[in-house]
Protein backbone atom coordinates (compact mmCIF):
# COMPACT_ATOMS: atom_id res chain seq x y z
CA UNK A 1 0.00 0.00 0.00
CA UNK A 2 2.46 2.12 0.87
CA UNK A 3 5.80 2.62 -0.85
CA UNK A 4 8.65 4.80 0.07
CA UNK A 5 11.47 4.45 -2.62
CA UNK A 6 14.83 6.17 -2.34
CA UNK A 7 12.89 9.30 -0.42
CA UNK A 8 15.21 12.30 0.56
CA UNK A 9 13.79 14.92 2.91
CA UNK A 10 15.46 17.74 4.46
CA UNK A 11 14.42 20.93 6.18
CA UNK A 12 16.72 23.34 5.11
CA UNK A 13 20.24 22.60 5.67
CA UNK A 14 19.09 19.48 8.07
CA UNK A 15 18.92 16.40 6.00
CA UNK A 16 16.21 14.51 7.66
CA UNK A 17 15.43 11.49 5.57
CA UNK A 18 18.16 9.96 3.42
CA UNK A 19 17.34 7.67 0.83
CA UNK A 20 14.45 6.04 2.96
CA UNK A 21 13.17 2.70 1.23
CA UNK A 22 10.40 0.67 2.62
CA UNK A 23 7.16 -0.75 1.74
CA UNK A 24 4.29 -1.28 3.97
CA UNK A 25 1.01 -3.43 3.57
CA UNK A 26 -2.55 -2.16 4.44
CA UNK A 27 -2.94 -4.79 6.94
CA UNK A 28 0.10 -4.52 8.48
CA UNK A 29 0.89 -3.21 12.34
CA UNK A 30 3.63 -1.12 12.05
CA UNK A 31 5.40 0.74 14.91
CA UNK A 32 8.41 3.32 13.76
CA UNK A 33 10.75 3.78 16.17
CA UNK A 34 13.24 6.73 16.89
CA UNK A 35 15.03 9.29 18.56
CA UNK A 36 13.49 13.05 18.49
CA UNK A 37 14.52 14.75 15.02
CA UNK A 38 15.31 11.44 13.46
CA UNK A 39 12.41 11.36 10.89
CA UNK A 40 9.22 9.71 12.56
CA UNK A 41 6.68 12.57 12.20
CA UNK A 42 8.23 13.42 8.76
CA UNK A 43 7.15 9.97 7.30
CA UNK A 44 3.57 10.14 8.49
CA UNK A 45 3.85 13.72 6.75
CA UNK A 46 4.69 12.52 3.36
CA UNK A 47 2.37 9.67 3.25
CA UNK A 48 -0.24 12.00 3.52
CA UNK A 49 1.76 14.55 1.10
CA UNK A 50 1.57 17.57 3.69
CA UNK A 51 5.29 17.51 2.91
CA UNK A 52 7.06 16.60 -0.39
CA UNK A 53 10.46 14.75 -0.71
CA UNK A 54 13.32 16.23 -2.25
CA UNK A 55 14.07 13.33 -4.62
CA UNK A 56 12.68 9.67 -4.56
CA UNK A 57 9.03 8.86 -4.57
CA UNK A 58 6.48 8.00 -2.38
CA UNK A 59 3.72 5.92 -3.76
CA UNK A 60 0.31 4.84 -2.34
CA UNK A 61 -1.78 2.28 -3.84
CA UNK A 62 0.46 2.60 -7.16
CA UNK A 63 -0.38 5.74 -7.23
CA UNK A 64 2.53 8.12 -7.47
CA UNK A 65 1.99 11.51 -4.70
CA UNK A 66 5.05 13.42 -5.62
CA UNK A 67 3.87 15.02 -8.38
CA UNK A 68 0.85 15.57 -7.30
CA UNK A 69 -1.53 19.03 -6.58
CA UNK A 70 -3.17 19.56 -3.08
CA UNK A 71 -6.11 19.60 -4.92
CA UNK A 72 -5.55 15.81 -6.38
CA UNK A 73 -4.38 14.56 -2.95
CA UNK A 74 -7.46 14.34 -0.80
CA UNK A 75 -8.76 10.90 -2.56
CA UNK A 76 -5.21 9.99 -1.24
CA UNK A 77 -5.39 11.32 2.12
CA UNK A 78 -9.25 9.57 2.63
CA UNK A 79 -7.29 6.24 2.59
CA UNK A 80 -6.08 7.08 5.88
CA UNK A 81 -6.44 8.59 9.44
CA UNK A 82 -4.17 10.24 11.13
CA UNK A 83 -4.01 10.89 15.01
CA UNK A 84 -1.44 13.86 15.28
CA UNK A 85 1.01 14.46 18.29
CA UNK A 86 -1.46 15.89 21.27
CA UNK A 87 -4.43 15.40 19.20
CA UNK A 88 -4.39 18.53 17.42
CA UNK A 89 -7.91 19.31 17.73
CA UNK A 90 -9.29 22.83 16.85
CA UNK A 91 -9.09 24.81 20.17
CA UNK A 92 -12.07 27.23 19.56
CA UNK A 93 -14.58 24.11 18.24
CA UNK A 94 -15.67 22.21 21.87
CA UNK A 95 -15.83 18.09 21.63
CA UNK A 96 -18.98 17.84 19.74
CA UNK A 97 -17.81 20.71 17.26
CA UNK A 98 -14.22 19.08 16.52
CA UNK A 99 -15.74 15.43 16.04
CA UNK A 100 -18.76 17.11 14.07
CA UNK A 101 -16.27 19.08 11.79
CA UNK A 102 -16.03 16.57 9.23
CA UNK A 103 -19.40 15.71 8.87
CA UNK A 104 -20.53 18.95 8.33
CA UNK A 105 -17.82 19.45 5.32
CA UNK A 106 -19.06 17.12 3.98
CA UNK A 107 -22.11 14.84 5.06
CA UNK A 108 -25.12 15.64 3.77
CA UNK A 109 -26.59 14.58 7.25
CA UNK A 110 -29.22 16.44 9.28
CA UNK A 111 -27.99 17.89 12.44
CA UNK A 112 -30.01 15.05 14.29
CA UNK A 113 -28.19 12.60 12.25
CA UNK A 114 -24.74 14.45 13.25
CA UNK A 115 -25.21 14.58 16.93
CA UNK A 116 -26.21 10.60 17.00
CA UNK A 117 -22.88 10.16 14.97
CA UNK A 118 -20.62 12.32 17.21
CA UNK A 119 -22.62 10.44 20.01
CA UNK A 120 -21.59 7.06 18.76
CA UNK A 121 -18.19 7.76 18.01
CA UNK A 122 -16.99 9.38 21.44
CA UNK A 123 -18.84 6.13 23.17
CA UNK A 124 -16.59 4.38 21.01
CA UNK A 125 -13.66 6.09 22.81
CA UNK A 126 -14.64 6.26 25.89
CA UNK A 127 -15.30 9.74 26.40
CA UNK A 128 -18.84 10.63 25.48
CA UNK A 129 -19.42 12.69 28.91
CA UNK A 130 -17.14 15.24 27.54
CA UNK A 131 -19.30 16.19 24.43
CA UNK A 132 -19.49 19.88 25.65
CA UNK A 133 -15.78 20.48 26.71
CA UNK A 134 -13.43 22.58 25.23
CA UNK A 135 -10.33 21.08 24.07
CA UNK A 136 -8.35 23.41 26.61
CA UNK A 137 -10.38 21.49 29.88
CA UNK A 138 -9.84 17.73 28.36
CA UNK A 139 -7.06 15.90 29.91
CA UNK A 140 -4.16 14.45 27.52
CA UNK A 141 -5.66 10.63 26.96
CA UNK A 142 -9.22 12.53 26.80
CA UNK A 143 -7.60 15.05 23.90
CA UNK A 144 -5.81 12.02 22.72
CA UNK A 145 -9.55 9.84 22.80
CA UNK A 146 -11.77 12.93 20.75
CA UNK A 147 -8.62 12.67 18.27
CA UNK A 148 -9.06 9.49 17.53
CA UNK A 149 -12.99 9.77 17.38
CA UNK A 150 -12.81 13.08 15.06
CA UNK A 151 -10.10 11.00 12.67
CA UNK A 152 -12.76 8.51 12.42
CA UNK A 153 -15.58 10.96 11.48
CA UNK A 154 -14.04 11.42 8.30
CA UNK A 155 -14.44 8.23 6.64
CA UNK A 156 -13.60 4.34 6.72
CA UNK A 157 -9.74 4.32 6.45
CA UNK A 158 -8.24 1.63 4.75
CA UNK A 159 -5.08 2.36 7.39
CA UNK A 160 -4.55 4.48 10.59
CA UNK A 161 -1.70 6.50 11.36
CA UNK A 162 -0.81 7.66 14.97
CA UNK A 163 2.38 10.14 15.59
CA UNK A 164 3.24 9.32 19.28
CA UNK A 165 -0.53 8.81 20.59
CA UNK A 166 1.32 7.99 24.49
CA UNK A 167 3.66 10.82 24.92
CA UNK A 168 3.21 12.56 27.81
CA UNK A 169 0.60 10.43 29.31
CA UNK A 170 0.17 8.20 32.63
CA UNK A 171 0.60 4.67 32.30
CA UNK A 172 -3.33 4.29 32.87
CA UNK A 173 -4.06 6.60 29.82
CA UNK A 174 -1.39 5.31 27.56
CA UNK A 175 -2.91 1.57 28.37
CA UNK A 176 -6.40 2.75 27.48
CA UNK A 177 -4.86 4.21 24.21
CA UNK A 178 -3.14 1.51 23.36
CA UNK A 179 -6.79 -0.89 23.46
CA UNK A 180 -8.21 1.58 21.25
CA UNK A 181 -5.39 1.32 18.71
CA UNK A 182 -5.68 -2.69 18.99
CA UNK A 183 -9.22 -2.55 18.82
CA UNK A 184 -9.57 -0.30 15.67
CA UNK A 185 -7.18 -2.19 13.96
CA UNK A 186 -9.25 -5.24 13.84
CA UNK A 187 -10.90 -6.23 10.79
CA UNK A 188 -7.52 -6.35 9.07
CA UNK A 189 -7.22 -2.35 9.46
CA UNK A 190 -3.33 -2.18 9.73
CA UNK A 191 -1.57 1.62 11.55
CA UNK A 192 1.15 2.88 11.61
CA UNK A 193 2.18 3.79 15.06
CA UNK A 194 5.55 6.65 15.52
CA UNK A 195 6.54 6.55 19.12
CA UNK A 196 9.62 6.35 21.17
CA UNK A 197 7.83 4.45 23.66
CA UNK A 198 9.26 0.75 22.69
CA UNK A 199 6.94 -0.98 25.31
CA UNK A 200 3.67 0.70 23.91
CA UNK A 201 4.90 -0.36 20.15
CA UNK A 202 5.83 -3.87 21.15
CA UNK A 203 1.88 -4.02 22.92
CA UNK A 204 0.47 -2.97 19.41
CA UNK A 205 2.93 -3.81 16.54
CA UNK A 206 4.04 -6.20 14.82
CA UNK A 207 6.55 -4.74 12.69
CA UNK A 208 8.81 -1.78 13.85
CA UNK A 209 11.20 0.01 11.93
CA UNK A 210 14.16 1.98 13.26
CA UNK A 211 15.48 5.27 12.06
CA UNK A 212 18.51 6.81 12.14
CA UNK A 213 20.65 9.86 10.44
CA UNK A 214 17.85 9.63 7.78
CA UNK A 215 17.50 6.10 7.14
CA UNK A 216 15.87 2.60 8.42
CA UNK A 217 18.61 1.16 10.03
CA UNK A 218 16.39 -1.81 11.25
CA UNK A 219 12.72 -3.45 9.92
CA UNK A 220 11.91 -6.78 11.21
CA UNK A 221 9.10 -8.50 13.54
CA UNK A 222 10.14 -8.64 17.46
CA UNK A 223 11.90 -11.44 17.66
CA UNK A 224 14.38 -9.63 15.46
CA UNK A 225 14.01 -6.13 17.08
CA UNK A 226 14.75 -8.36 20.94
CA UNK A 227 18.21 -9.57 19.20
CA UNK A 228 19.32 -6.60 17.42
CA UNK A 229 22.85 -5.66 18.08
CA UNK A 230 22.61 -2.14 16.76
CA UNK A 231 23.59 -0.04 19.80
CA UNK A 232 20.81 2.67 19.63
CA UNK A 233 18.00 0.15 19.31
CA UNK A 234 20.02 -1.54 22.43
CA UNK A 235 19.41 1.77 24.56
CA UNK A 236 15.78 1.81 23.39
CA UNK A 237 15.42 -1.36 24.34
CA UNK A 238 16.80 -1.14 28.01
CA UNK A 239 13.40 0.62 28.34
CA UNK A 240 11.99 -2.62 27.78
CA UNK A 241 14.18 -4.54 29.78
CA UNK A 242 14.11 -2.67 32.99
CA UNK A 243 10.24 -3.54 32.97
CA UNK A 244 10.89 -6.97 32.30
CA UNK A 245 13.65 -7.55 35.00
CA UNK A 246 11.49 -6.11 37.64
CA UNK B 1 20.57 37.31 7.99
CA UNK B 2 18.17 36.48 4.53
CA UNK B 3 19.39 35.94 1.02
CA UNK B 4 18.13 37.89 -2.06
CA UNK B 5 16.86 34.55 -2.90
CA UNK B 6 14.87 33.68 0.42
CA UNK B 7 13.48 37.28 -0.15
CA UNK B 8 11.99 36.74 -3.48
CA UNK B 9 10.58 33.44 -2.53
CA UNK B 10 9.18 34.64 0.61
CA UNK B 11 7.35 37.85 -1.25
CA UNK B 12 6.14 35.62 -3.99
CA UNK B 13 4.96 32.74 -1.55
CA UNK B 14 3.31 36.17 0.24
CA UNK B 15 1.25 37.05 -3.31
CA UNK B 16 0.09 33.89 -3.79
CA UNK B 17 -1.22 34.20 -0.19
CA UNK B 18 -2.77 37.12 -0.44
CA UNK B 19 -3.86 36.22 -3.82
CA UNK B 20 -5.84 32.80 -3.05
CA UNK B 21 -6.85 35.10 0.25
CA UNK B 22 -8.87 37.65 -1.63
CA UNK B 23 -10.34 34.62 -4.59
CA UNK B 24 -11.09 32.92 -2.10
CA UNK B 25 -14.39 35.78 -1.34
CA UNK B 26 -15.51 34.90 -4.55
CA UNK B 27 -15.40 30.87 -4.68
CA UNK B 28 -17.03 28.27 -2.36
CA UNK B 29 -17.33 27.00 -0.12
CA UNK B 30 -17.74 30.29 1.82
CA UNK B 31 -17.02 30.17 5.77
CA UNK B 32 -19.96 32.99 6.72
CA UNK B 33 -19.62 31.82 10.72
CA UNK B 34 -15.80 32.14 10.67
CA UNK B 35 -15.59 35.57 9.00
CA UNK B 36 -18.61 36.79 11.70
CA UNK B 37 -16.85 35.31 14.68
CA UNK B 38 -13.11 37.56 12.87
CA UNK B 39 -15.61 40.77 12.53
CA UNK B 40 -16.57 40.31 16.29
CA UNK B 41 -12.89 39.88 17.78
CA UNK B 42 -11.81 42.44 15.00
CA UNK B 43 -14.49 44.92 15.10
CA UNK B 44 -16.16 45.08 18.78
CA UNK B 45 -13.01 43.96 20.51
CA UNK B 46 -10.91 46.78 18.98
CA UNK B 47 -13.83 48.96 19.84
CA UNK B 48 -12.42 50.39 23.63
CA UNK B 49 -9.40 51.12 22.78
CA UNK B 50 -10.04 52.91 19.57
CA UNK B 51 -12.40 55.04 21.32
CA UNK B 52 -10.00 55.89 23.82
CA UNK B 53 -7.21 56.04 21.42
CA UNK B 54 -8.94 58.59 19.03
CA UNK B 55 -10.39 60.91 21.94
CA UNK B 56 -6.89 61.59 23.59
CA UNK B 57 -4.86 61.70 20.31
CA UNK B 58 -7.70 64.52 18.90
CA UNK B 59 -7.04 66.24 22.52
CA UNK B 60 -3.16 65.93 22.00
CA UNK B 61 -3.52 67.63 18.07
CA UNK B 62 -5.72 70.11 19.27
CA UNK B 63 -3.81 71.53 22.35
CA UNK B 64 -0.55 71.23 20.10
CA UNK B 65 -2.31 73.30 16.90
CA UNK B 66 -4.11 75.36 19.00
CA UNK B 67 -0.96 76.45 21.15
CA UNK B 68 0.93 77.00 17.77
CA UNK B 69 -1.87 78.66 16.03
CA UNK B 70 -2.21 80.84 19.54
CA UNK B 71 1.15 82.53 18.68
CA UNK B 72 0.17 83.39 15.58
CA UNK B 73 -2.93 84.77 15.74
CA UNK B 74 -4.46 81.94 14.06
CA UNK B 75 -6.48 80.21 16.27
CA UNK B 76 -9.85 79.99 14.76
CA UNK B 77 -8.53 77.69 12.10
CA UNK B 78 -7.86 75.11 14.83
CA UNK B 79 -11.00 73.63 13.72
CA UNK B 80 -9.94 73.09 10.01
CA UNK B 81 -6.41 72.18 10.79
CA UNK B 82 -8.02 69.24 13.03
CA UNK B 83 -10.39 68.43 10.95
CA UNK B 84 -8.42 67.69 7.64
CA UNK B 85 -5.06 66.05 9.86
CA UNK B 86 -8.12 63.66 11.54
CA UNK B 87 -10.17 62.85 7.99
CA UNK B 88 -7.37 62.55 5.11
CA UNK B 89 -4.29 61.57 7.89
CA UNK B 90 -4.20 60.76 11.05
CA UNK B 91 -6.94 59.13 11.69
CA UNK B 92 -6.56 55.79 9.11
CA UNK B 93 -2.72 55.42 10.17
CA UNK B 94 -4.10 55.78 13.86
CA UNK B 95 -6.58 53.09 13.61
CA UNK B 96 -4.36 51.13 11.76
CA UNK B 97 -1.41 50.94 14.01
CA UNK B 98 -4.16 49.99 16.38
CA UNK B 99 -5.59 47.24 14.70
CA UNK B 100 -2.10 46.00 13.64
CA UNK B 101 -1.21 45.64 17.72
CA UNK B 102 -4.11 44.14 18.71
CA UNK B 103 -5.83 42.43 15.34
CA UNK B 104 -2.54 41.88 13.32
CA UNK B 105 -0.54 40.47 16.14
CA UNK B 106 -3.63 38.41 17.48
CA UNK B 107 -4.19 37.03 13.57
CA UNK B 108 0.09 35.67 13.66
CA UNK B 109 0.03 34.56 17.18
CA UNK B 110 -3.44 32.53 16.80
CA UNK B 111 -2.29 30.97 13.29
CA UNK B 112 1.21 30.40 14.23
CA UNK B 113 0.01 28.47 17.13
CA UNK B 114 -2.31 26.35 14.69
CA UNK B 115 0.46 25.27 12.94
CA UNK B 116 2.69 24.12 15.65
CA UNK B 117 0.03 22.54 16.85
CA UNK B 118 -1.15 20.77 13.64
CA UNK B 119 -4.66 22.26 13.72
CA UNK B 120 -3.08 23.30 10.03
CA UNK B 121 -2.31 20.11 8.87
CA UNK B 122 -5.30 18.56 10.19
CA UNK B 123 -7.58 20.96 7.50
CA UNK B 124 -5.01 19.85 4.62
CA UNK B 125 -6.02 15.78 5.81
CA UNK B 126 -9.70 16.73 6.02
CA UNK B 127 -9.39 18.30 2.48
CA UNK B 128 -10.31 21.93 3.86
CA UNK B 129 -8.12 24.51 2.16
CA UNK B 130 -6.49 26.54 4.99
CA UNK B 131 -6.08 29.69 3.17
CA UNK B 132 -10.31 29.64 2.91
CA UNK B 133 -10.84 28.85 5.97
CA UNK B 134 -8.20 30.49 7.97
CA UNK B 135 -7.09 33.60 5.22
CA UNK B 136 -10.12 34.67 3.67
CA UNK B 137 -12.16 35.36 6.94
CA UNK B 138 -9.65 37.49 8.52
CA UNK B 139 -9.17 39.55 4.72
CA UNK B 140 -13.04 40.03 5.04
CA UNK B 141 -13.02 41.04 8.20
CA UNK B 142 -9.94 43.46 8.36
CA UNK B 143 -11.56 45.07 5.07
CA UNK B 144 -14.61 45.54 6.58
CA UNK B 145 -13.90 46.56 10.40
CA UNK B 146 -10.70 48.37 9.63
CA UNK B 147 -12.56 51.22 7.69
CA UNK B 148 -15.29 51.08 10.07
CA UNK B 149 -13.40 51.89 13.12
CA UNK B 150 -11.72 54.55 11.31
CA UNK B 151 -14.47 56.05 10.89
CA UNK B 152 -15.45 55.81 14.66
CA UNK B 153 -11.80 57.00 16.11
CA UNK B 154 -12.49 60.06 13.11
CA UNK B 155 -15.68 61.08 15.04
CA UNK B 156 -14.33 60.78 18.26
CA UNK B 157 -10.74 62.46 17.50
CA UNK B 158 -13.22 65.32 16.47
CA UNK B 159 -14.89 65.34 19.96
CA UNK B 160 -12.02 65.26 21.46
CA UNK B 161 -10.54 68.17 19.50
CA UNK B 162 -13.92 69.82 20.70
CA UNK B 163 -13.30 69.95 24.06
CA UNK B 164 -9.92 71.15 24.03
CA UNK B 165 -11.40 73.79 21.82
CA UNK B 166 -14.47 74.95 23.42
CA UNK B 167 -13.32 74.34 27.01
CA UNK B 168 -9.64 74.77 27.51
CA UNK B 169 -8.36 77.20 24.56
CA UNK B 170 -12.04 79.19 25.30
CA UNK B 171 -12.90 79.23 21.92
CA UNK B 172 -16.32 79.45 19.77
CA UNK B 173 -18.33 75.79 19.42
CA UNK B 174 -19.63 76.87 16.40
CA UNK B 175 -17.14 78.06 14.17
CA UNK B 176 -15.26 74.79 15.24
CA UNK B 177 -18.49 73.08 13.99
CA UNK B 178 -18.82 74.89 11.12
CA UNK B 179 -14.79 74.80 10.29
CA UNK B 180 -15.22 70.94 10.62
CA UNK B 181 -18.24 70.86 7.95
CA UNK B 182 -16.26 72.89 5.84
CA UNK B 183 -13.48 70.07 5.76
CA UNK B 184 -15.76 67.72 5.36
CA UNK B 185 -15.98 67.54 1.65
CA UNK B 186 -15.87 64.69 -1.24
CA UNK B 187 -12.17 65.25 -1.62
CA UNK B 188 -11.11 65.10 1.87
CA UNK B 189 -13.47 62.03 2.48
CA UNK B 190 -12.63 60.14 0.16
CA UNK B 191 -9.00 61.04 0.94
CA UNK B 192 -9.32 59.44 3.99
CA UNK B 193 -11.73 56.57 3.44
CA UNK B 194 -10.05 54.67 1.02
CA UNK B 195 -6.41 54.03 2.68
CA UNK B 196 -8.37 51.70 5.53
CA UNK B 197 -9.72 49.28 3.33
CA UNK B 198 -5.74 48.94 1.65
CA UNK B 199 -4.46 49.26 5.20
CA UNK B 200 -6.69 46.43 6.37
CA UNK B 201 -5.83 44.12 3.23
CA UNK B 202 -2.14 44.66 4.07
CA UNK B 203 -2.17 43.84 7.75
CA UNK B 204 -4.99 40.79 7.49
CA UNK B 205 -2.47 39.27 4.71
CA UNK B 206 1.20 40.14 6.21
CA UNK B 207 -0.25 38.68 9.36
CA UNK B 208 -1.89 35.46 8.01
CA UNK B 209 1.74 35.20 6.23
CA UNK B 210 3.38 35.36 9.53
CA UNK B 211 1.08 33.00 11.25
CA UNK B 212 1.16 30.70 8.43
CA UNK B 213 5.03 30.26 8.25
CA UNK B 214 5.33 30.24 12.03
CA UNK B 215 8.82 27.50 12.55
CA UNK B 216 10.40 26.12 15.46
CA UNK B 217 8.17 25.99 18.63
CA UNK B 218 7.48 29.17 21.19
CA UNK B 219 10.68 31.04 19.94
CA UNK B 220 9.58 30.97 16.27
CA UNK B 221 6.00 32.09 17.21
CA UNK B 222 7.46 35.00 18.89
CA UNK B 223 9.37 35.92 15.95
CA UNK B 224 6.28 35.53 13.72
CA UNK B 225 3.94 38.01 15.91
CA UNK B 226 7.32 40.39 15.43
CA UNK B 227 7.00 40.21 12.21
CA UNK B 228 3.37 40.51 11.54
CA UNK B 229 3.93 43.70 13.77
CA UNK B 230 6.99 45.10 12.42
CA UNK B 231 6.30 44.43 8.61
CA UNK B 232 2.44 45.62 9.03
CA UNK B 233 3.46 48.93 10.60
CA UNK B 234 6.37 49.69 7.91
CA UNK B 235 4.17 48.68 5.02
CA UNK B 236 1.76 51.23 6.40
CA UNK B 237 3.72 53.86 7.34
CA UNK B 238 5.23 53.60 3.28
CA UNK B 239 1.61 52.78 1.60
CA UNK B 240 0.25 55.53 3.52
CA UNK B 241 2.54 58.10 2.16
CA UNK B 242 2.11 56.13 -1.76
CA UNK B 243 -1.40 56.60 -1.70
CA UNK B 244 -1.60 60.30 0.20
CA UNK B 245 0.65 61.21 -3.28
CA UNK B 246 -1.46 58.74 -5.57
CA UNK B 247 -4.46 60.03 -4.00
CA UNK B 248 -4.10 63.81 -3.79
CA UNK B 249 -2.61 63.76 -7.35
CA UNK B 250 -6.46 62.22 -8.74
CA UNK B 251 -8.24 64.14 -6.38
CA UNK B 252 -7.00 67.71 -7.85
CA UNK B 253 -4.65 68.93 -4.76
CA UNK B 254 -2.06 70.79 -5.80
CA UNK B 255 0.70 69.94 -3.48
Amino acid sequence: MIKFDHVCFSYGERTVLNDASFFIDSGERVAILGGSGEGKTTILKLILGLLRPDSGRILIDGEDLTDKAESELRDVRMKFSIVFQEGALFDSLNVRENVAFCLREYSKLSEEEIDRRVRELLRLVGVEHAIELMPDELSGGMHRRVAIARSLAVCDPAMFLYDEPTSGLDPVNADTICRLIIDLSKNEKGFIIVTHKVYDAMRVAGRFMFLKGGSVVFDGNRELLLQASIPDINIFMSELRGVCDN
Amino acid sequence: MMTTKEIINDLQDYYLLALRGLAGMFTRPFYFRDAIDQMDYAGAGSFPIIVLVALFIGMALSLQLSAEFGRLGLRMYTGKAVGITVIREIGPVMAALVFTGRVGAGMASELGSMVLGHQVDSFRVFGVDPIKKLVTPRLISAIIMLPVLTVIGDALSILGAYYIVVFVSNQSGYVYWKSIRDVLIFENIVAGSVKPFIFGFLIASISCYSGLTTMGGAAGLRQATTNAVVLSIISIIISDFALTRILLYMLGFSV
